[in-house]
């Protein structure tokens, strides 16, 4: 089995796994217990917060809130900051923003979509007109979760700023944390992260916070993560999220040198007379959408799947959602739109292991569209 | 005090010396309807009785009793001490407390003091005394309070019916292939056959890798919400990928649609040979698509050699089998945006009155036989 839809999941980190499981069957105990065994479990916590958020901001200046998905992290800005006025987002946004968007309508939020170009990044001068001085929040994806098409968020963010400097800015880094260089910067407000996707587990997330802005909760509960999100803490999953980023940060650079040159290969070996790539030269090396105009990206996977390689498609064989919102806001057509998978790298994927799938890749797409002819 | 549960039946009673089949067919569905909770199913005269069973899922199991076919009617009851007092305090309970009523009394036990008029004047009586609000209407109550003397010293009480499925006994009118394709349709179809006694089993056809698997759990969750109604269910699952793609490419694409329910119905047959099914079960509404006019059909049956073709939907409004399908809890389910049949090879314009020479003309490009038997070899068997 050859797996490259590391974008949807990744394999969790096993050593961090074991390295955690003691709080799972040992140091059980809930950290907001006042007896030691309690304490000494907080102090856990609070060690794990300090070294996933110094991976990427100065703990000074910001502080991080553990939750349980970055879909949660997305709603709490959301409908803890775009409470009135409007929202301006873009329309290369994951499904919790775009969704979430939605809902703010409903409450009578102004929403605004910025448009993409044709690489998959938002066009900056347009976002940057729909900001006014009535805008309370403004959310632009780092690395979009489709197209793998990077927004220089921190120069966004400055601008955003510089036109209305009451704004609060967030980002959703799910595709970004510990894959692309990046820090903090202080026009940024808030920025999403996953475990998941970087052999963490299911289940635990988190959102940076500058400590200059204000949150709402989303979860009411018995006061943990300074009041921000109630429930009792996942310690296992924050402590295996921990040692597991640890890693990851440690080779970032290692890792995306490796993968870019994974991403070179499909690149290069995929059929041209077969398929189109999506993703710019200048996305995120850990996603590659490309499109097989004429064939549906949902019955190539099925093909690709039965000869043992795993990717993502656009969006799923459905009549309602036929086509993916993302691939089309990129100026793309509707034939090309329709064929897309989603193919996104991680660094234990081997050489071998992608030259063997461009090569059952390449076949399956010869084969269905010899049965369609 | 226990609560009990009464189960009248519908038209069983009907059937003169099959009613002893009849009835045992009918208490076996009932007992599989059951299963996994604890219960105690009686058989007093003219009706059932559920006894000792867990209170605290009277609820789920007054709704899986209320699917089972052939149950006309189910009652939430009291039962009781035979013992005048007794009794009073219990209709008491569930009495209303204004309104018109009437009292209602089945003496089995011949024993008890006051006869059935007697003991309805009695409560009736002592209710007005209690409740000067109430008022009596022999003719056409509000609400009528139902007292059972039984023969072994205990007394059943109730008063509200729940409406049942209705029908015959699954089981007491042979066994049907329903083709089952993830529409609305189809198991509204194969619910109008079972409600008549009917035994099912579903088939459907899938077109992976050009459908998905989403769209085979739909099917298998459709069975089994069908199969809540039939006790149980067996779901044949047959690839047609490879037919299509000879179809595709063999014959005219306008014929796409005509050609493959012919091998659907080819398929059918046989697995109904194998099944020992006696009909063929489709949820066909005339004119409703392209396929479904007289031609369509008649196309469709010439390649049947055996068995007749039920469609019970034949002269039924879309919206008439919406009703039921949402009646019978499908609807949802059957609008998954799932596609069941592949719509990569349907065709823009397909044939609406398809002339039987010309479609065997173009299906003569084709090795029938070997597809289907390339087809059948692959069946895949889902108990539900």
């Amino acid at each position: 089995m050859i797996y490259l839809d590391n974008a949807a999941t990744a394999r969790p980190n096993g050593e961090a796994v074991k390295a955690a499981l003691h709080f799972l069957e040992k140091d059980f105990y809930n950290p907001s217990a006042m007896y030691k065994e309690g304490f000494q479990i907080h102090r856990e916590v609070e060690s794990a917060r300090k070294n996933i958020l110094a991976k990427v901001a100065d703990i000074a200046a910001f502080d991080f809130i553990f939750t349980s998905c970055g879909s949660e992290s997305d709603n709490q800005v959301i409908f803890s900051c775009a409470r009135r006025g409007n929202f301006v987002t873009t329309l290369g946004e994951h499904a919790a923003i775009f969704n979430s968007a939605a809902d703010l309508k409903r409450r009578g939020v102004e929403v605004r979509f910025a448009k993409l170009k044709n690489d998959g990044s938002v066009d900056e001068e347009n976002l940057l007109c729909l900001v006014d001085a009535n805008t309370t929040l403004v959310s632009v994806i780092h690395v979009n979760n489709e197209t793998g098409a990077i927004n220089d968020i921190a120069s966004i963010a400055k601008k955003v700023k510089t036109k209305n400097p009451s704004t609060v800015f967030h980002s959703d880094g799910v595709q970004a944390f510990g894959k692309i260089p990046f820090r903090m910067s202080a026009a940024i407000d808030f920025y999403s992260v996953s475990a998941h996707k970087i052999g963490g587990i299911r289940g635990i997330a988190g959102l940076v916070r500058s400590k200059k802005k204000n949150l709402f909760p989303l979860i009411y509960g018995g006061g943990q993560e300074g009041g921000l999100r109630g429930g009792t803490e996942n310690v296992f999953a924050i402590k295996q999220f921990e040692y597991a980023a640890e890693q990851k940060f440690l080779n970032l650079e290692k890792d995306l040198k490796k993968v870019s040159s994974l991403n070179e290969i499909v690149r290069a070996g995929l059929d041209k007379n077969l398929f189109r790539i999506l993703s710019s030269e200048q996305a995120s090396p850990y996603i590659l959408s490309i499109s097989a105009p004429g064939l549906r990206g949902e019955t190539l996977m099925h093909m690709i799947n039965d000869q043992g390689v795993l990717v993502g498609t656009g969006s799923a064989c459905s009549s309602r959602n036929r086509y993916s919102r993302v691939i089309l806001a990129c100026g793309v057509e509707e034939r090309y739109a329709e064929g897309v998978l989603r193919i996104s790298f991680s660094a234990e994927n081997t050489e071998k292991e992608v030259t063997d799938a461009v090569k059952i890749i390449n076949e399956c797409a010869a084969k269905l569209s010899e049965s369609l002819k | 005090m226990e609560k009990i549960i009464i189960i009248r039946y519908c038209e069983i009673h009907l059937k003169g010396k099959n009613r002893g089949y009849f009835e045992k067919v009918f208490m076996i569905n009932l007992e599989r309807a059951l299963a996994g909770i604890r219960h105690e199913i009686r058989r007093p005269s003219g009706r059932y009785v559920v006894e000792n069973f867990d209170e605290s899922r009277t609820e789920e199991i007054v709704s899986k009793l209320s699917k089972v076919f052939g149950v006309h009617t189910l009652s939430i009851g009291l039962k009781v001490k035979t013992d005048l007092d007794v009794i009073y305090n219990t209709v008491k309970q569930i009495a209303p407390q204004t309104g018109t009523f009437k009292v209602e009394t089945n003496r089995a036990d011949k024993t008890f003091p006051l006869n059935s008029m007697e003991l309805n004047a009695e409560i009736g009586g002592r209710l007005l005394a209690d409740y000067p609000a109430l008022k009596v209407d022999v003719h056409n109550p509000q609400k009528v309070l139902y007292i059972d003397l039984r023969e072994n010293g205990s007394t059943l009480i109730f008063s509200d019916m729940i409406k049942g499925a209705g029908g015959m006994p699954v089981g007491t009118a042979g066994k049907g292939t329903l083709l089952l394709s993830g529409g609305i349709d189809s198991p509204v179809a194969g619910y109008m056959i079972a409600k008549r006694g009917m035994q099912i089993e579903g088939l459907h056809f899938h077109s992976y890798p050009y459908t998905n698997m989403q769209a085979r759990e739909k099917v298998e969750e459709l069975a089994r919400i069908l199969a809540g109604y039939t006790g149980g269910m067996t779901l044949h699952i047959v690839s047609v990928t490879h037919i299509q793609e000879q179809i595709h490419k063999n014959c005219p694409a306008e014929m796409m649609v005509t050609l493959l329910r012919r091998f659907m119905m080819r398929i059918a047959e046989k697995i109904s040979e194998n099944t020992g099914s006696q009909c063929i079960i489709t949820g066909e509404s005339l004119g409703q698509v392209a396929s479904q006019t007289i031609e369509g059909m008649t196309s469709s049956n010439a390649v049947i050699q055996n068995l007749p073709v039920l469609r019970p939907l034949v002269g039924f409004d879309k919206t008439e089998i919406i009703e039921i399908a949402r009646k019978i809890g499908t609807f949802e389910t059957s609008v998954l945006p799932y596609e069941d049949c592949c719509t990569v090879f349907l065709p823009k314009h397909p044939v609406i009155k398809p002339d039987l020479k010309k479609v065997e003309e173009a299906e003569s490009k084709l090795d029938v036989e070997a597809l289907i038997l390339e087809a059948l070899s692959g069946e895949e068997i889902v108990k539900l």
